[in-house]
């Protein structure tokens, strides 16, 4: 109701109101290319965007070759000097195919759980 | 040019970064934008760049329109604080408010005339402040309620009509806007 009365009240223009409008009022200004040229820019934008992650991962990754490639090195060089025996023990205690199953669908099932809490 | 198609189109911006959508959107309102903005800035060409920066800015933050009010109020909104924004950029903008009130009005005043024939509309504007023009640009030339125009400037109500009104009151102490033909 409040806003009605609000409303009726703006419309009771006077004359000066109304000439006003019409020294505000402007013709329409054609687009002439205008709204192409920003969705072309948008489209450069989101190109970029796109192509930011595999460049990042392409340049870090020329970057850490030479380092990454030393640092095997050293572990397979370091490998010889550790005694079989111990290697063996070593890789008994990494865990096996069927636990590493049953692992991820400990983890699968969790996932779900939560979500259906959240829900 | 409706609200409901107006709300589609930047549902189908925002739900899949769809730049078709979102140039239907341009298309129909950037006279308005544009217009808008010579109206503020009296340079066409810096109008047209901040009208540009805009729709850049829209593009972003079109999330955040929530399809409550009409999509050109929150276009315009956005075209009020990128004017501001590039006013406060400016560093001729700093040297006008660091110097007095007076020259600050005179330095505003003469932005009108740049660029284009003086018509009886730039003398009017000419002799408001930055506020008051956009205002009076709002209510006069893009026929916003007050209530829009409170949601754009972040103002209540009772602020724009006195606005409006002290607008009003200069432009008459200033011309005989009565005697005046549109031109």
């Amino acid at each position: 109701m409040t806003s009605k009365i609000i409303n009726m009240v703006e419309r009771m223009k006077d004359a000066e109101d109304r000439l006003l409008e019409s020294m505000f009022e402007s013709a329409a200004i054609a687009d002439n290319g205008f709204s192409a040229r920003i969705v072309k820019k948008i489209n450069r934008r989101l190109w970029l965007r796109r192509l930011v992650l595999p460049v990042a991962v392409l340049v870090g990754g020329a970057i850490a070759y030479k380092p990454l490639a030393a640092l095997v090195a050293l572990g397979a060089e370091f490998a010889t000097f550790v005694p079989l025996e111990t290697l063996t023990r070593a890789s008994s205690s990494i865990p096996q195919f069927p636990s590493v199953i049953l692992g991820a669908i400990l983890l699968v099932a969790g996932l779900f759980g939560l979500r259906m809490i959240e829900d | 040019m409706t609200t409901s198609e107006d709300n589609d189109l930047v549902a189908r911006v925002v739900s899949g970064q769809d730049t078709a959508a979102f140039g239907e959107l341009i298309r129909r309102h950037q006279s308005q934008v544009r217009n808008f903005l010579r109206k503020l800035t009296g340079d066409f060409t810096q109008a047209d760049d901040l009208a540009q920066d805009c729709f850049m800015h829209a593009w972003d933050k079109l999330h955040n329109f929530s399809g409550r009010g009409t999509f050109i109020g929150w276009l315009l909104k956005v075209a009020y604080t990128t004017f501001l924004q590039s006013k406060r950029k400016s560093k001729r903008y700093a040297e006008i408010l660091a110097s007095a009130g007076q020259v600050a009005d005179q330095e505003s005043r003469s932005t009108i005339v740049e660029n284009h024939e003086v018509t009886d509309l730039d003398k009017f504007l000419a002799v408001l402040d930055e506020q008051e023009r956009a205002i009076m640009v709002m209510s006069y030339g893009c026929g916003m309620s007050h209530r829009e125009i409170g949601t754009v400037t972040d103002m209540p109500v009772g602020t724009v009509k006195s606005v409006i009104f002290r607008g009003k009151e200069k432009i008459r102490n200033s011309f005989d806007i009565k005697n005046h033909q549109h031109g």
